[in-house]
């Protein structure tokens, strides 16, 4: 009968479309550097979605890292560790926070993504504190371990300007004095500023100060993928703030860059610099996340374009204005690689080759088949201008079948000796990278 | 005046039919003028709204298509050519709403246009499946009895 037939085609016809998953075709080191290449946006029927399940790290069980460096554990059993602080006494801080889950469910899709994501291996219970590590005097393992702030809120950016300790939580920024050695802060702290702080799609509050300690860098994340919770909850959002240390007013340092999520300073050039995650669902090879340096007054295109003038239709109405002056970023990581930690390496334990360039702390894709991410990479600089393709540390956070996660590298910072530390938010453990045969109990 | 298309040969199957039959054809044509506004006025509170409807109106969907189902084909040959008619475009429009709930999956725009064009087509079918019926039962006094 005609009608089965129609039937049966409508029935293949969904199948195809349901089927038809796009598999991504770049590595992350193909579509890096100044010119990666960009696919043809396009539109899914089904929402991209590939979330491995948390395992954590067996008991021994390590990262892997390149040829001539040894990784240890420095502290583990944490609650979500994100961003690190070294101390000038050689403490170090461990920043432990998630989202603070006050994004409202307004969409069917929302409602299935957060039941997904909450399933899978990202979605721990932050621990909304700080706690401190101290390395006991020619010991090695692992660190002592004391709670050094507790009872914050989504905190993420953490920094030192002489004895004022500033911490980025998601809706303000916190003022304490600290007093050299403590293990427990004593000052309960004075609020130094407000931060935009609706509805927290991205949450994270990154904090830099400025050499001078005279400013503060706060990157904010964008409230939305591409702008679809409206344009108007997008106030102050997906820019990277300057807070002014004397008075607390801030102004926009930059806008239209997406989720900024690690900032720092190039040591040659002086120059600000960040890692940007960029938008979702035109494809799996698009939009490359990256790295960039930070123009005073400069627009990065977020929501309107993507690298330059690649215009996002799924933004209504449009801005030509703002996609002519949107500035091509310096150097793209790869699709989906979620960068969320950076450090320019200045220590002197690591190979000569690690000096002076930028680490990379990549949390990994959530919607991306195959997983891009998961690694820290680091990028050589030359002149102050990055050079050459990302090259892969730190790996093995995924499992090889890529079901599972063992752990997932976030902020980076360096220790007193010159090591690279790591905080692995889905091992809620902190690694320590040392060139390998370094004696590192002795200082350098 | 006869409302509804089908009748079924259970009483309860009946009225719970009647009840919850007309309530996605409600959902999708909200759904559809939603879209339809949405993609002149782009302010993302109508396209979230247009995929909450579409999407409880596929809900609502299940019982009645499934009381549906049961009439029609068992036995078939106790169905109207009508009633087979009305089967079929409500399945094709069901299929449709679920490719749209897909479509409205996506961010702003991006829902635009397929989302409108499929909330048009799932209406469209839809109703020509009422209307048929509708004019069936009025030229046959009494409609179709046991």
């Amino acid at each position: 009968m005609n009608k089965t037939y129609i039937a049966q085609a409508c029935t293949v016809a969904l199948m195809m479309v349901l089927a038809g998953c796009e598999k991504a075709t770049y590595e992350p080191a193909q579509q890096s550097g100044a010119n990666p290449p960009l696919p043809k946006a396009q539109k899914f029927f089904i929402p991209p979605i590939q979330t491995p399940d948390r395992t954590g790290w067996a008991e021994g069980e390590k990262p892997t890292v390149a040829d001539g460096l040894a990784i240890e554990k420095i502290a583990s059993g944490l609650m979500h560790p994100r961003q690190l602080l070294t101390l000038p006494n050689g403490d170090v801080l461990v920043v432990e926070a998630n989202s603070p889950g006050t994004v409202p469910i307004t969409s069917p899709k929302q409602m299935i993504a957060s039941i997904v994501k909450d399933r899978s291996g990202k979605g721990g219970k932050g621990g909304n504190r700080i706690t401190l590590l101290r390395k006991a005097a020619g010991q090695s393992g692992e660190w002592e371990k004391y709670i050094f702030i507790e009872n914050l809120h989504s905190p993420f950016g953490v920094q030192l300007i002489g004895d004022t300790l500033y911490v980025a939580n998601t809706d303000n920024i916190m003022k304490y004095h600290y007093t050299p050695g403590e293990t427990r802060m004593s000052d309960p702290g004075v609020e130094f500023t407000d931060l935009p702080s609706t509805v927290n799609h991205h949450w994270t509050k990154a904090l830099l100060a400025s050499h001078d300690g005279k400013k503060l860098y706060v990157g904010v994340g964008s409230n939305s993928n591409v702008a679809e919770n409206g344009l108007d909850i997008e106030y102050r959002r997906a820019t990277v703030l300057e807070v002014d240390v004397q008075s607390a007013a801030s102004r926009i340092y930059a806008s239209g860059i997406r989720n900024p999520t690690g900032l720092g300073w190039e040591p040659t050039t002086g120059k600000l610099w960040a890692i940007v995650n960029e938008r979702d669902e035109i494809g799996a090879d698009l939009v490359p996340d990256y790295l960039t340096s930070v123009q005073e007054g400069g627009f990065y295109g977020w929501p309107y374009s993507y690298y330059g003038q690649h215009v996002d239709q799924r933004v209504q109405p449009q801005r030509p204005d703002l996609v002519a002056r949107a500035i091509r970023p310096d150097y793209a990581l790869g699709s989906h690689v979620a960068p969320l930690g950076l450090w320019f390496y200045q220590g002197r334990n690591l190979p000569e080759k690690y000096h002076g360039g930028a680490f990379i702390g990549q949390h990994g894709s959530w919607n991306r088949t195959p997983l891009s991410g998961y690694d820290v990479v680091f990028v050589r600089f030359k002149d102050g201008k990055p050079e050459g393709v990302p090259e892969p540390i730190v790996t093995g956070f995924a499992s090889a079948d890529q079901r599972t996660l063992k752990g997932a590298p976030v902020g980076l910072a360096e220790d007193a000796e010159g090591a690279l530390l790591i905080a692995d938010d889905v091992g809620n453990t902190i690694w320590r990278v040392t060139a390998r045969g370094t004696d590192t109990s002795a200082p350098r | 005046m006869l409302t509804y298309p089908v009748q079924t040969r259970s009483r309860l199957a009946h009225t719970v039919f009647a009840l919850l039959n007309p309530i996605p054809f409600g959902l999708f044509v909200a759904a559809l003028i939603f879209d339809a506004i949405y993609a002149c006025n782009a302010n993302v509170f109508w396209v979230k709204s247009a995929a909450w409807l579409n999407m409880i109106g596929l809900i609502f969907a299940i019982i009645p298509r499934l009381i549906n189902l049961v009439h029609v084909w068992m036995p078939a040959r106790r169905s109207s050519r009508v009633e087979k008619l009305d089967f079929w475009l409500n399945l094709v429009a069901i299929i449709t709403a679920i490719v749209n709930a897909f479509v409205h999956s996506r961010d702003a725009y991006g829902v635009m246009p397929e989302g409108v064009w499929l909330s048009a087509v799932t209406v469209a079918l839809i109703a020509i499946g009422l209307i048929v019926s509708a004019l069936q039962q009025a030229t046959t006094p009494g409609g179709r009895h046991e």
